[in-house]
């Protein structure tokens, strides 16, 4: 094979770059630096959670609710049960919202060959109204609870700016519940598609609560490979890199590549799941060592965040929402000497750490944010380095296929790793 | 048979909540995409086709040389070209940062090896005529409906004339200011239903300035109860790179060494 390189489009402003003769691959990530770690600084401390939800619309109450841990780390915020049971709702929303876009719009057209997730209303008009049924109440959901799907308005550092009606959290509950079959649907569409062969020998990594598969109330960094490690110490853990060719930087966790995302929180937390998205996931046949099933990982976990959206509405409905301790009216802290904080949850890529310092006056000093694909960089390029090694006899048209299935099979989120 | 009009959907640094605002339209963007012909539109879909468009939608702020260039580039390939989201119409988010406070951040985030990429964070009429804005952050899904049927049927839409506090008490939202909380619902464009007020939270003006504003009446108001430090902060969260601001509060941003 000659030594040429190509370049395979990828999603958000990145391309990955091939050498086929030396067996080199490097991503390159082009998005431009918005800065916002910059951005926050002598802002009051509040502004957090409302300008770094902006660094990802795909993501963005992932981010939202990381900086109000943060904050509320730093202030020694007391959360009243309802609180926190609104939290996991609304994180479980997020993730279906994720999912689902990934999944329906930008990985199944590869599968299905066809160009785009619009085109499935026409070539796969079942599957394309159980993907909007999905999305409409994954949204609805979001919308209900934040205030806005996109970028929330409600929270607020201690609770929530608005609280919902009974009544209302009664009529989310049935809509949600009408996924169950859609999420079960999704579940077998993806255990169904042929994924491309590969064996990589990944090191997985994932925020865990060790007794369930809560991705809210997370409280340890869980390797494949190594010992349990304290939130605490997330920066001395996750390293990042700066790579000359990349606005984004690249993490790896005691200076080894890692996997973070669906694949790896089932890797780590799987058997913690109940009920029927415990049966689903045994029976899905997830193959840990193929990246490629990152997406059938994902498909799972719409059916498991199903399920525990409905627990937590049944939670919810069954008990009062506690609103004199769950409604916050003033956000404005002044804690009257410096104050520190660190927030950690399980976005829907992986692993999200915030840590952000404030002053006496309740001005933020300092920020530090470090997304889940930041860590994923790296063994998307191992993956890639592998998967193209076994393809020195197929065409090139074929390898850059692979590649770019790849790619996205890791749902990387460029907008996020350069922020 | 008619031509369908082609259409490009390009997006440049930003968060992409905009395009995700599109895709959220769900049955209604189906409806969009058969009655046109979507050519070009990274998030969605495979095809790529290059110009010329009948019209492009750009997402995002130009932050890099490659992007302006692609804008001014896109300009020339369409006969409407369109901003959608503030990063796009206003510099929005990213337009926070100032460029002059640009090297000392990258020193500090990057180190002082790092070459970066990010010129300065400007709307896209910094560079190009712009048809036509799709003010919001994210936009709103009914204005953006809205919006591309009137540009499909060939008109030219209009933003709407009344502020934010016309929705907001179509809305029966208490008034912040009333209740002495900031808010720059007067100065701003309707169009959002006054979502970030109905959720609990101030209009930091993300639909941009409405026409005939009254600013200096606002200033006086908010001057009663916030000391100067939070009015800055409220209209510099989107309006930073606007005249607007730069005519009340002229006067740059300390550098990040």
């Amino acid at each position: 094979m000659a030594n040429e390189s190509f370049i395979a489009k990828i999603e958000g402003h990145g391309n990955l770059h091939l050498d086929w003769g030396k067996n080199k691959v490097w991503l390159e990530v082009e998005e431009g630096e918005r800065l916002f770690e910059a951005m926050v600084v002598g802002r009051p401390a509040k502004d957090l959670t409302w300008i770094t939800p902006r660094i990802c619309g795909v993501c963005p109450i992932a981010h939202n609710l990381a900086a109000l841990k943060a904050l509320e780390g730093a202030f020694n915020s007391r959360l009243s049960g309802s609180t926190i049971l609104l939290r996991r709702l609304l994180l479980a929303a997020q993730i279906l919202q994720s999912h689902t876009l990934h999944l329906y719009f930008l990985a199944l057209p590869d599968y299905l060959g066809i160009d785009s997730g619009v085109e499935l209303a026409k070539t796969h008009p079942t599957h394309f109204k159980e993907a909007l049924e999905l999305k409409r109440v994954s949204d609805l959901l979001a919308d209900s609870i934040g205030g806005r799907g996109i970028h929330p308005t409600a929270t607020a550092i201690g609770g929530f700016k608005k609280a919902l009606s009974k009544n209302k959290l009664e009529d989310l509950k049935s809509e949600v519940e009408r996924l169950l079959e859609p999420a079960e649907k999704t579940v077998k569409l993806f255990s169904s598609l042929k994924y491309p062969e590969a064996k990589t020998d990944l090191t997985f990594l994932s925020l865990t609560s060790s007794t369930d598969y809560d991705v809210y109330d997370i409280k340890h960094i869980s390797s494949s490979k190594k010992a349990q490690g304290k939130i605490s110490d997330y920066r001395t853990l996750i390293n990042e890199e700066i790579r000359a060719y990349s606005t984004a930087k690249f993490g790896k966790y005691s200076g080894k590549i890692v996997t973070v995302g669906a694949l790896s929180r089932l890797n780590l937390s799987g058997n913690l799941l109940s009920g029927k998205a415990k049966e689903l996931y045994k029976s899905a046949g997830i193959d840990f060592q193929n990246p490629y099933h990152n997406n059938l990982a994902q498909a799972v976990e719409i059916y498991a965040f199903v399920q525990e959206a409905i627990e937590l509405l049944d939670q919810l409905t069954n008990n009062e929402i506690e609103e004199s301790k769950t409604l916050i009216t003033n956000e404005d802290f002044k804690p009257g000497k410096k104050v520190r904080g660190i927030g950690a949850l399980e976005a829907p890529r992986g692993g999200l750490y915030y840590e952000v310092g404030i002053d006496a006056k309740g001005l933020i000093t300092d920020c530090n944010i470090v997304t889940p694909t930041v860590q994923n960089l790296p063994s998307m390029e191992e993956s890639a380095k592998t998967i193209l090694s076994k393809q020195k006899n197929s065409s090139k048209g074929r390898a850059e296929e692979l590649l770019e299935m790849l790619i996205r099979a890791y749902d990387p989120c460029i907008t996020c790793s350069v922020h | 048979m008619v031509n369908k009009q082609k259409i490009g959907i390009f997006d440049f640094t930003d968060c992409e909540g905009c395009e995700v605002a599109l895709i959220s339209l769900r049955e209604k963007l189906v409806e969009i995409a058969a009655e046109v012909e979507i050519v070009n539109w990274r998030l969605a879909q495979k095809k790529a086709a290059d110009g010329p468009y009948d019209i492009v939608i750009i997402e995002g702020t130009p932050i890099t040389q490659n992007e302006i260039d692609t804008l001014k580039y896109l300009r020339e390939q369409t006969k409407i070209l369109v901003g959608l989201g503030s990063c796009a119409t206003l510099a929005g988010i990213p337009g926070i940062i100032d460029k002059e406070a640009r090297s000392g951040w990258y020193e500090k985030i990057y180190g002082k090896e790092y070459k970066p990429r990010g010129i300065d964070a400007l709307p896209l009429s910094a560079y190009v005529l712009v048809d036509y804005s799709i003010h919001g952050c994210p936009v709103d899904k009914g204005e953006l409906l809205r919006v591309i049927q009137e540009i499909l049927a060939g008109k030219k839409p209009k933003n709407p004339g009344y502020s934010v506090c016309f929705e907001c008490k179509l809305a029966g939202n208490p008034c912040r200011l009333l209740n002495k909380q900031p808010c720059l619902g007067p100065i701003t464009a309707g169009g959002c239903g006054a979502i970030c007020i109905r959720g609990g939270s101030p209009c930091y003006g993300c639909f941009g300035i409405r026409q005939d504003a009254l600013i200096d009446n606002l200033a006086m108001t908010l001057r009663k109860f916030s000391d100067p430090a939070e009015m800055e902060n409220y209209f510099s969260m989107f309006l930073k790179k606007t005249p607007e601001y730069k005519k009340l509060f002229g006067k740059k941003e300390q550098n990040g060494k």
